[in-house]
């Protein structure tokens, strides 16, 4: 699957989750956020904003329901053709995280 | 295609999680998406290890580094993966077979020449008088075609660039005098903003080089020396004009880029920090920007233009179709 890291169409990808936290709960938000994080830009404290490919999305998925347990934990996924279908506004404190400049 | 991150503050570059983390000593912290980025620029002073060398081997990342002045001092350039016994056969006997190879250096600087004339095609049409300039290089164009050796070709090339930069006093709406391209080292604003332009473009032509099976290594119009990726220049050289010239057009004229940009002290040897940032801005926004392709039938990013140029020089070498170099059309 590695060779394929340069190709397929490309989506703007939002997603956001809700883990439950009883017993494995930390352990859980623990693993999901690491692989979130190497897929996706951290934005807020659930939250995660990003460009994937198709291949991408479905790497980051298989990954991800190694350890979601069906009954307790919701993600969701929001998913746009591009970035310039979404308007983002800010209220608040502006901080743009997924800038690429550091 | 993946991302690619620009680092300016000096830090640690780790490995951490199988992500890579970039920390600076004031304690802010970024994290550079491994699964999904392809190249690094670096310009901050960074410390790493081993540990992150190998993790981005691993991940087929490029990491291209540049020195305290802002000059290329290399790339991290991952184990080739994609490898191809057979077309490297192919590319060093295309690069033996002197009419082969003039044939394919000659249609690498047929584009190249022809987009430094649509450049001033551009400007003339608006306003700035390059009409002479133009027919000079419209004749240049036609002599390349009787050129029978790389050192003709080269010479023609010369005198192409030395017209086209002889314009661009009168391109330039700012007032800087630019006489000839100095290098070594280059000597005025323009200069300058040249040389770190073009470093920009022959890393990036360099990683999409490399997500290809040809050997970077190998080329044929630069004589392929030790030490030096030089399929990359010649590659960047079609890719000039559109990509680095414009740009550094555009930045000059909308005084986006003023002498304030660079330490007055070292001659405008030297950009400072905002300086190449502002540059790398423009920089990435223009690689983004996409194009409709007419015989793929799709958008395609500027950047993707230049891998495309890569699969075409791939298909020469292996016999399956004539090099037919990338000429703007729009």
């Amino acid at each position: 699957m590695m060779d394929l890291k340069f190709g397929g169409e490309h989506m703007y990808i939002i997603l956001m989750y809700d883990i439950m936290m009883d017993k494995t709960g930390a352990k859980v938000q623990r693993n999901t956020f690491k692989i979130c994080k190497r897929y996706l830009t951290h934005i807020q404290n659930s939250v995660f904003e990003g460009n994937l490919t198709e291949l991408n999305l479905m790497k980051l998925k298989k990954e991800l329901s190694e350890y979601i347990r069906k009954e307790q934990d919701s993600f969701i996924i929001f998913n746009s053709r591009d970035e310039k279908w979404l308007t983002k506004e800010f209220l608040g404190k502006e901080d743009d995280k997924t800038s690429n400049f550091f | 295609m993946g991302e690619t991150f620009y680092i300016f503050q000096d830090g640690q570059l780790k490995r951490k999680d199988n992500n890579i983390v970039m920390s600076t000593l004031s304690g802010q912290k970024k994290n550079l998406k491994s699964e999904v980025t392809d190249e690094i620029y670096i310009f901050g002073e960074i410390e790493t290890n081993s540990k992150l060398l190998n993790f981005l081997s691993q991940q087929k990342t490029t990491m291209h580094i540049f020195n305290y002045y802002g000059f290329y001092s290399g790339s991290f350039y991952p184990r080739e993966s994609n490898v191809s016994g057979h077309l490297l056969v192919n590319q060093v006997k295309k690069y033996d077979n002197t009419e082969e190879r003039v044939r394919i250096a000659k249609e690498m600087l047929k584009s190249a020449a022809h987009n430094i004339y649509r450049n001033l095609r551009y400007y003339n049409g608006r306003g700035t008088d390059v009409e002479s300039a133009m027919k000079d290089i419209q004749r240049l164009i036609k002599r390349l075609d009787y050129c029978a050796s790389i050192h003709e070709l080269m010479g023609t090339e010369g005198n192409i660039r030395k017209i086209y930069y002889s314009t661009w006093n009168a391109i330039v709406k700012q007032d800087i005098r630019f006489e000839k391209r100095k290098k070594r080292p280059p000597d005025n604003l323009i200069n300058s903003l040249l040389s770190f332009v073009n470093s920009l473009i022959y890393t990036t032509v360099l990683s999409e080089i490399y997500k290809t099976q040809l050997n970077p290594t190998i080329s044929y119009l630069h004589e392929p020396g030790t030490k030096r990726f030089s399929l990359s220049l010649d590659i960047a050289e079609i890719f000039k004009p559109l990509i680095g010239e414009r740009m550094i057009f555009s930045l000059l004229n909308k005084n986006q880029i003023t002498e304030q940009d660079f330490e007055k002290e070292s001659n405008y040897l030297y950009l400072k920090e905002a300086g190449k940032k502002k540059i790398l801005i423009e920089y990435d926004q223009r690689l983004k920007r996409t194009l409709f392709h007419k015989g793929l039938g799709r958008e395609v990013s500027y950047r993707y233009l230049i891998r495309l140029e890569c699969y075409k020089l791939i298909k020469d070498i292996i016999d399956e179709k004539q090099y037919d170099g990338f000429k703007i059309w729009w």
